[in-house]
């Protein structure tokens, strides 16, 4: 410092009077630390991060949420050796306990819905006839039906959502034999016949953002 | 020794490599000296008063804060961490690991030669830009070995897995090396290309490099060490290991060239006395409350007349005005970041990837690297861990740090639990020194892709080997121009040579600049 010349050297010299390692953020670290780092990878506000490939979760249903989580943690979801992005999931909820998740639950449900960005552009008019057999589970408008235990898709990310109709289809998702949900879902997926027919189908669910 | 590869097919690698004559010319390149690098004067204009955000505290942040508050601009920092640096972390006791996941917090003993860079370790000479701000912001530095002859390679395909000492085998694989390429320049072939005098040369060269006997072959060297005596007694030689068993292992490449770049190369590098964050906190101290903890930037919009960044604290938002933005976040980050950064702006932003790379150190017990007559460097090994690194400073000391654990480009640690990391980097380390397991203590891990804040350890920009694409030069270009003027991207994700420290810094030197042209520009 001594051999600063500029005209804030008076100001910045009180500053380094202390040698410190702790700087300022360092104080009570651990009390701080929680487990609401979901952000980092879901975006801000849950919005969702295509280079992550981590999708939104603003606007999610709670019970919704709350089995992925739970499925998650107890490797039902996220832990076939192929699913790629599952596995980057699978250890962040390894760890929550049950109260952490009702924090999450609740937290995340302050996020207002936002619908995602289009990423996709597949032929819509095939895809609303494809969609005709996902309707009676996810709604006619994709916003889901919890008595059967299907999520909202409208307003989800497309690549994200392709890549989970793919899973599906691969058997890397809801092949688990405890994934009562997933297993249904796993052999709706069957109906869409090739990668053109899951993005077509994508495209019409585009189309449903609220 | 029989000899294992013919003339004719040593001549044929030759010719795949180009030939002689290639060689040659490539060499005749090296006659001119390289100018020595210097880092950049910076001057900017003085005390204009103009308020600037930077978004992040790596090394390229602080750099800019620093500079800009020296001459008298308003900064703002904003980090979304408990703590400053971002890939520049070093551990020790007490320090809080936010790996996602995989929370730690390090116990070690509270001593000041008791820690461990996970991030940035190593500074080579030629990085003038990191020296000239230890040198400024009194930095105490000391040497780094970065290579021994007496750490060891072992793997588990080559000497029966017994591990063989550094020196042992790359004095053996020189001899080789020498060996063959004396037999394969014959004379004819020397004739066309070199005259008389620089064929004696080169051939004397060889001899000396390989240590070769009067009759231009290997038969063993005392530089792989001795096999008895040596002092009191004539030193004698070691069997030789044939040139078949070396090439057992694909550690050849690594034990040949402790070197992992042209220009950050070198067994003599820098280390900061202490860890890579002091570096971090003669910044961040000198800087004091202008930088905000836990204050992740939640959304950066551009302005006609400045930027406007939305951030978090205490649950709370709030909204940042500025003249200008500095923005180190990475940007596989930032894409999860609402903006209005122009489409062509995102689309070069969304393009670099993020790498892999992870680390890991314990406590020794004791230095029993120093009994077996290490005292830094590398022992390579053939496992996920790759590599064991022995603290070159406090030698004699009673503990030490150890690094288990340095791997890059494949998943591996990123996709174990911590148990299985530990027991990876044991079992590894074991076959090199039988104590191992027993004197290590309190073992620390750390997987960059789920380091919080972070998740990557380095931008990737070429998708393809051998380099850049036009595309990609173009996207390059797009990123280093500030957005309207008030936005600029900088880290080393802005420069076309990531993963070092002196690239962030100068990425940082390089929006000053442009910063600094456009406020003198201004009308007064
Ligand atoms: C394992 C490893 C080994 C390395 N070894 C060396 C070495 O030996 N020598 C060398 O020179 N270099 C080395 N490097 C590279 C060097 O560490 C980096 O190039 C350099 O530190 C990058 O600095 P940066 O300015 O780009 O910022 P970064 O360090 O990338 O910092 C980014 C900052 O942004 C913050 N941030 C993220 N999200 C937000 C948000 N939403 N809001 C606010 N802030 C946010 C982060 O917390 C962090 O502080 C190594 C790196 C790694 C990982
Ligand atoms: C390291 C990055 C990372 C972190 C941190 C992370 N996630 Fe994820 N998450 C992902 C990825 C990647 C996926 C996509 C998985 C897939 O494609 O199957 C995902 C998927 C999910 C899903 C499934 C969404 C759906 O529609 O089925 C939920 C729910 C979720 N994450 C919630 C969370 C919560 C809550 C947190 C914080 C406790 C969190 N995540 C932290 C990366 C992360
Ligand atoms: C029999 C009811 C049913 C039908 C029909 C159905 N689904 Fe599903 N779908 C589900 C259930 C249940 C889940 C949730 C699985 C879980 O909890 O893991 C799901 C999940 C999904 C997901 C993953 C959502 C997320 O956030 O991860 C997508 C995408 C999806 N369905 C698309 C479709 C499409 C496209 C069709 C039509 C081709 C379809 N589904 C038909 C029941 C159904």
């Amino acid at each position: 410092m001594k051999k600063l010349i500029t005209a804030t050297t008076v100001v910045l010299s009180a500053l380094c009077s202390t040698v410190s390692l702790a700087a300022e953020g360092d104080v009570g670290v651990e009390a701080s630390m929680d487990d609401r780092y979901c952000t980092t990878c879901h975006g801000a506000e849950g919005i969702g991060n295509i280079a992550i490939e981590a999708p939104r979760l603003a606007g999610m249903e709670a019970w919704y949420l709350k089995r992925q989580l739970e499925n998650f943690r107890a490797g039902i979801r996220g832990t076939h050796a192929e699913d790629i992005q599952g596995i980057a999931m699978q250890p962040m909820a390894a760890k929550l306990s049950d109260e952490s998740i009702d924090d999450i639950v609740g937290w995340v449900g302050e996020w207002e819905y936002v619908a995602a960005e289009i990423t996709v552009d597949g032929n819509v008019n095939q895809g609303r006839t494809a969609y005709q057999s996902c309707a009676s589970c996810h709604g006619a408008n994709a916003e889901g039906n919890e008595a059967l235990g299907a999520p909202a898709l409208a307003g989800q990310n497309d690549w994200y959502m392709i890549t989970q109709i793919k899973n599906f289809r691969a058997g890397f998702r809801g092949a688990h034999s405890e994934d009562t949900y997933g297993s249904q879902m796993l052999a709706m997926s069957k109906t869409l016949r090739d990668d053109q027919a899951v993005i077509n189908v994508v495209s019409y669910i585009n189309t449903l953002q609220k | 020794m029989t000899n294992p590869v013919s003339r004719r097919e040593f001549l044929n690698l030759l010719g795949a490599y180009g030939g002689t004559s290639a060689v040659l010319q490539a060499g005749a390149a090296l006659g001119f000296m390289p100018s020595s690098s210097q880092a950049a004067e910076i001057s900017l204009k003085a005390n204009n008063g103009k308020k600037v955000a930077i978004l992040g505290t790596g090394i390229s942040a602080l750099t800019t804060a620093w500079e800009l508050t020296k001459a008298g601009y308003d900064c703002t920092l904003l980090e979304a961490s408990h703590r400053p640096g971002g890939r520049m972390f070093t551990v020790r006791a007490g320090t809080v690991i936010d790996e996602i996941g995989n929370y730690q917090r390090c116990e070690w003993d509270d001593d000041p030669h008791l820690y461990f860079n996970a991030g940035a370790a190593r500074i080579p000479s030629i990085h003038s830009s990191v020296l000239k701000y230890c040198k400024e912001l009194e930095v105490e530095l000391q040497v780094f070995v970065n290579e021994s002859k007496t750490a060891w390679v072992q793997d588990d395909a080559m000497n029966g897995g017994k591990p063989v000492r550094n020196t042992d085998y790359s004095s053996s694989m020189q001899g080789f090396i020498s060996e063959m390429l004396s037999k394969s320049l014959g004379k004819e072939q020397l004739d066309s290309s070199l005259t008389e005098s620089e064929s004696e040369i080169l051939l004397g060269m060889l001899r000396s490099f390989g240590d070769l006997n009067e009759d231009m072959l290997y038969k063993g060297s005392v530089r792989a060490g001795y096999g008895s005596g040596g002092f009191l007694d004539h030193g004698t030689k070691r069997d030789v290991i044939a040139l078949r068993d070396l090439l057992k292992t694909r550690l050849a490449g690594n034990v040949m060239v402790t070197t992992q770049e042209g220009t950050g190369s070198g067994p003599l590098l820098m280390q900061p006395v202490g860890g890579m964050d002091r570096i971090i906190y003669a910044f961040a101290n000198r800087l004091g409350d202008r930088i905000k903890f836990r204050a992740p930037v939640t959304e950066v919009m551009v302005k006609d007349d400045g930027v406007e960044v939305a951030y978090e604290q205490n649950g709370v938002t709030e909204v940042l005005k500025a003249d200008y933005c500095f923005n180190c976040i990475p940007s596989h980050l930032m894409s999860g970041i609402p903006n209005n950064f122009p489409d062509d702006y995102s689309e070069a932003l969304n393009y670099i990837r993020r790498g892999k790379a992870y680390k890991a150190a314990f406590q020794a017990k004791e230095r029993f690297w120093e009994k077996e007559n290490i005292y830094g460097g590398i022992t390579w090994v053939n496992a996920p861990s790759a590599q064991i690194w022995y603290p070159p400073h406090n030698i004699h000391g009673k503990k030490g740090v150890v690094l288990a654990a340095y791997n890059f480009g494949g998943a591996n640690y990123t996709e174990m639990s911590q148990e299985d990391r530990i027991e990876d980097f044991l079992a590894a380390g074991e076959k090199v020194h039988p104590n191992y397991r027993e004197m290590a203590e309190k073992p620390i891990t750390i997987a960059w892709h789920r380091m919080n804040h972070m998740l990557g350890c380095a931008p990737r920009w070429a998708r393809v080997r051998g380099g850049w694409s036009e595309k990609e030069e173009a996207m390059y270009e797009t990123l280093r121009k500030p957005v309207n003027g008030r936005h600029y991207l900088i880290g080393d994700q802005s420069t076309q040579h990531s993963a070092w420290m002196e690239s962030a810094i100068q990425s940082a030197h390089y929006a000053l600049a442009d910063l600094d042209q456009r406020v003198r520009s201004e009308p007064a």
